[in-house]
């Protein structure tokens, strides 16, 4: 059984907009999953819906086994988030915030006094704990609200942007904190984000999400080696689409060259990328040029990038 | 930040069903503890009527003590949905800036999240009629109280506050910031007042508003808690227009009680339909 199964999922606000259409997408038990997309993609919505606190309007469901819609409260049991935006009592103290959540699901007090006391001192929030949480940074309240989530022992665990504002520092020192739930529970992670960077180094599978659909899922190496090894990217002064069909007609660039901006990045599958550059001169194509290898970042802007409908 | 391991086991327990309740209402209380204008400040305005403006009323008028108790009464008609009205500003900072969204994920009956502010605003609402109470009597005002009518008094203050609530709940949920809930609160909390039978007996009214008053449940609730602490029967009498006052005390209390239980459930409706997108 899989820790999330979503079929054929889908959301129509009031109004008309159409958030979510027909997603479909499975995260094994203890896999880590990250869901890549634009703002306004349709991740938050996705999470929200999987959370039962958005209503889906097709498709269905299941955390743990249980159908979102017809089990909300066994699928909310098993299951936990951090919320993008700051959700805590700012009045109460850090330790009753940890308290309320392992009352609410169920945790025997005494092993949430021993879960909390890990927890806190694993986040380095020890000496922090019994301040009330109106008092903490930014990156404070986003460690309270992680070991908040990690009291109830979630059998999949929602990370909705979880880095999102905070300082390079704090982020950093976050991911460290994932990428150790990863390595050492077999909780199932399903994390939102924009940052690639993070994806990258946490996930095991990414589905890419755009205008509502899921246009990639696969893991990050999947998705890089349809890149090829190496790629060019050219930055351009003037007409960015004009240079890209130039370099498609010439058959320097293949049909997953695209553009975003002012550069075009040409993905290498059997030149070297000093034959690429060579050949970009002899057509008298001006503008800085660099060759690298391909990242997530590269995936991303390609299938959700605004130049992705011109070049295709 | 260390990076110590932890294990972490399969197992989960099975939620309790009184347990989330409890630890709602605690959050709450908590909550409200921390924000005094919420104890404080419903409490100011009825206590200055019962010492300062009844008394005054009462020489400007040339009325008997009577009317002292009387106004007394008549302004717990006015402490509970003041104290109603300004705990629904609770739900919306819950909303805006709290836990709210937590709480809508944890695994536990949405309703009980509005069953937990009631419950706090109950206690509340109990400490401050509590203390008017102590107050009139220390002005020396007469309140003859048997045990049926401490028993009519607090059914009244109950459901009527348990209803009040249920409107707060619902206006919470309905506007976007608290300074349009602040906006309507003296159309829900002090205008139906002035019709009620809290300074005057409804049958001082007009006569269409008297009919009008009638309909209104503060109108049963204060001709209850009056007939309750003091023995006067004469506000039922102008509601119902009978002679037995038992029979009417039961009507009205009918009255107040579906009030409480159509609000209650209204807001729970409109709690839960307004959480979930």
């Amino acid at each position: 059984m899989n820790a999330v199964e979503v079929t054929k999922l889908g959301k129509i606000y009031p109004g008309g907009v159409e958030a979510v259409k027909s997603i479909d997408f499975e995260v094994a038990v203890g896999e880590v999953f990250g869901l890549l997309g634009p703002n306004g993609a349709g991740k938050s919505t996705t999470v929200g819906m999987l959370t039962t606190t958005i209503e889906p309007t097709s498709g269905s469901a299941r955390l743990g086994g249980f159908d979102v819609a017809t089990e909300p409260l066994a699928a909310r049991r098993v299951s936990s988030v951090v919320f993008q935006e700051p959700v805590v009592d700012r009045s109460l103290s850090g330790r009753r915030n940890l308290e309320i959540h392992g009352r609410l699901w169920a945790v025997d007090p005494r092993e949430a006094d021993a879960r909390i006391a890990e927890l806190t001192g694993m986040l380095g929030l020890g000496e922090l704990v019994d301040r009330p949480v109106g008092s903490y940074s930014g990156g404070e309240r986003r460690r309270l609200e992680i070991a908040r989530a990690l009291v109830s022992q979630p059998r999949v665990l929602f990370l909705d942007e979880p880095t999102v504002g905070l300082d390079p520092r704090i982020r950093t020192e976050l991911l460290e904190v994932i990428a150790s739930l990863r390595d050492r529970t077999e909780m199932t992670v399903m994390l939102t984000t924009h940052y690639l960077d993070e994806a990258e180094r946490l996930c095991d599978r990414v589905g890419i999400i755009h205008a509502g659909r899921i246009v990639a899922l696969a893991t990050p190496t999947a998705l890089l080696a349809q890149f090829g090894r190496q790629l060019v990217e050219l930055r351009v002064d003037g007409d960015v689409n004009g240079v890209l069909l130039s370099l498609r007609e010439h058959g320097v660039a293949g049909r997953d060259a695209f553009a975003v901006g002012s550069r075009v990045t040409v993905p290498l599958h059997e030149t070297s990328s000093s034959k690429a550059i060579a050949a970009i001169h002899e057509l008298g194509l001006t503008g800085a040029i660099s060759a690298r290898e391909p990242t997530l970042d590269d995936v991303y802007l390609r299938l959700t990038g605004d130049s992705l409908a011109a070049a295709a | 930040m260390s990076t110590t391991e932890i294990a972490f086991p399969a197992r989960q327990a099975r939620p309790r069903s009184v347990g989330p309740l409890a630890t709602l209402a605690r959050r709450r209380f908590e909550l409200t503890a921390r924000t005094p204008r919420e104890l404080v400040v419903p409490l100011l305005t009825p206590i200055m009527f019962a010492l300062v403006i009844a008394p005054a009323l009462r020489t400007a008028l040339h009325t008997d003590p009577g009317y002292e108790s009387f106004i007394a009464i008549g302004t717990v008609g006015l402490l509970i949905p003041l104290n109603t009205m300004f705990s629904g500003l609770g739900v919306i900072v819950d909303r805006v800036s709290g836990a709210q969204r937590e709480l809508l994920t944890a695994p536990i009956p949405r309703y009980l999240l509005v069953l937990g502010n009631l419950l706090v605003v109950l206690a509340i609402t109990a400490l401050q009629v509590g203390v008017l109470i102590a107050v009139a009597l220390a002005r020396g005002i007469d309140l003859h109280a048997t045990a049926s009518g401490i028993a009519w008094f607090v059914g009244a203050g109950v459901l009527f506050t348990v209803g009040m609530y249920g409107m707060a709940e619902i206006l919470a949920n309905r506007v976007p910031r608290q300074e349009e809930y602040i906006a309507r609160v003296p159309a829900i909390a002090i205008l139906p007042w002035f019709l009620a039978g809290a300074l005057f007996p409804i049958t001082a009214l007009p006569g269409f508003l008297t009919w009008v008053a009638k309909f209104l449940p503060l109108t049963h609730g204060l001709a209850l808690m009056r007939y309750g602490l003091s023995g006067d029967g004469s506000g039922l009498h102008a509601i119902w227009g009978m002679t037995d006052p038992t029979p009417m005390a039961a009507l009205s209390l009918a009255v107040v009680g579906g009030f409480a239980l159509l609000l209650t459930a209204a807001s729970i409706r409109v709690f839960s339909r307004s959480a979930v997108q």
